[in-house]
């Protein structure tokens, strides 16, 4: 019963963690990085 | 020499106040704050310019002050913002709850027949958010979409109207027009490093203001992160408060394609918010560069030119970034 109770919790637990780190999809994921404004942008 | 009245002295007016010491041409900085021993422990914490003084909001302003600094909890500002009116001085406001600008942008015909300049939404988004908006809006021959998200919070008031901006009805810009939409919960936005990835929700907030400066953008909208649930016992004395950051995307046609330029700001939420209130303030007054003197209410996205804004928050250490990457669907 004990093995039981932990096992649905633990499966609950990844995919309500899942679902978190995936978000709605409201905005794209991204892939690249920051780069500070500077130099021309501000001419 | 130019006196400026900051009202308020909370988190985002004691940095106004300290960023302002810090801006040539200002002989004094008057403080005001409900709290009179909070103004003058802050006024002999940032020098002999700076002189704690008793003001409540709607008292007549004191003769000698040139602009208005005011970062009060939402909606006490609207008093200080019609008494300024009626002096015929210009203020800068960092009231950003959706409620408390409707009523400020009420005033405007009342700033516009007495000729006085009003700027509201001074703050990290709105305020920052709107002029790197307007920024990138300037690279695209036409833009479809533009969104704003905010993740962080300048104090308790601010945590206060966050929560309440998220829990309210959203009136969204949709194809042009006002609509009204059920909240769909929270999506995660990516802001720049170290915050990352953080919930967002759609809220009515500020959207107002983009419209006013946006009017021919087809969406707009405008998300707010979620306040953690105990922040008042997160802080120590001495903290420089809670890190924030802001995300600006921008959709449209360039170069015969459509594509995307996003902006992120990552600072001290009310550091951010307190440099773009005082640099407001100084615009207003003329002590940096030419007076702003455009009557009525208004946003940063309607009232500012993005370059000298943008260059002189990075002097001060609040520096925008820009995205560089593929959008993954």
């Amino acid at each position: 019963m004990f093995r039981r109770v932990l096992l649905v919790l633990g499966v609950a637990g990844a995919i309500g963690a899942i679902a978190r780190l995936r978000g709605k999809g409201e905005l794209p994921a991204t892939e690249g990085g920051w780069r500070e404004l500077d130099g021309p942008e501000f001419r | 020499m130019t006196v400026a009245l900051v009202v308020g002295a909370g988190e985002v007016g004691t940095r106004t106040a300290r960023q302002l010491v810090d801006t040539p041409g200002f002989s004094s900085i008057l403080l005001a704050d409900r709290d009179t021993s909070r103004a003058r422990s802050v006024a002999e914490a940032l020098g002999p310019s700076v002189r704690a003084v008793e003001y409540e909001p709607g008292e007549v302003i004191p003769s000698d002050v040139a602009v208005i600094a005011c970062a009060l909890p939402a909606g006490v500002g609207h008093d200080v913002v019609a008494a300024a009116i009626a002096a015929g001085i210009p203020v800068a406001s960092s009231d950003d709850e959706h409620d408390a600008l409707e009523q400020l942008r009420a005033l405007d015909q009342n700033a516009r027949s007495s000729g006085v300049t009003v700027a509201i939404g001074c703050g990290l988004a709105p305020g920052l958010s709107d002029v790197l908006a307007a920024h990138a809006v300037s690279l695209f021959e036409s833009v479809d979409e533009i969104r704003v998200a905010r993740t962080g919070w300048a104090g308790p008031a601010s945590v206060d109207t966050v929560r309440h901006e998220r829990r309210m009805p959203v009136r969204a810009w949709r194809d042009g027009g006002w609509r009204e939409e059920r909240s769909r919960g929270d999506a995660l936005v990516f802001f720049p490093e170290p915050i990352g990835g953080r919930d967002c929700r759609v809220v009515t907030g500020a959207t107002s203001l983009l419209v006013d400066a946006f009017p021919s953008v087809s969406r707009l909208s405008v998300q707010l992160g979620e306040p953690p649930r105990r922040t008042r016992f997160r802080r120590r004395f001495g903290d420089e408060g809670e890190w924030g950051a802001a995300r600006i995307e921008v959709w449209g046609q360039r170069d015969g394609s459509h594509g995307c330029v996003a902006y992120g700001v990552v600072d001290r939420t009310a550091i951010a918010a307190g440099a773009a209130l005082a640099v407001v303030s100084a615009r207003l007054a003329g002590t940096l560069g030419p007076v702003v003197k455009q009557p009525g209410v208004q946003g940063l996205g309607l009232l500012l030119e993005p370059v000298p804004f943008l260059a002189e928050l990075a002097q001060r250490g609040v520096r925008a970034a820009v995205f560089e990457g593929v959008p993954v669907a």
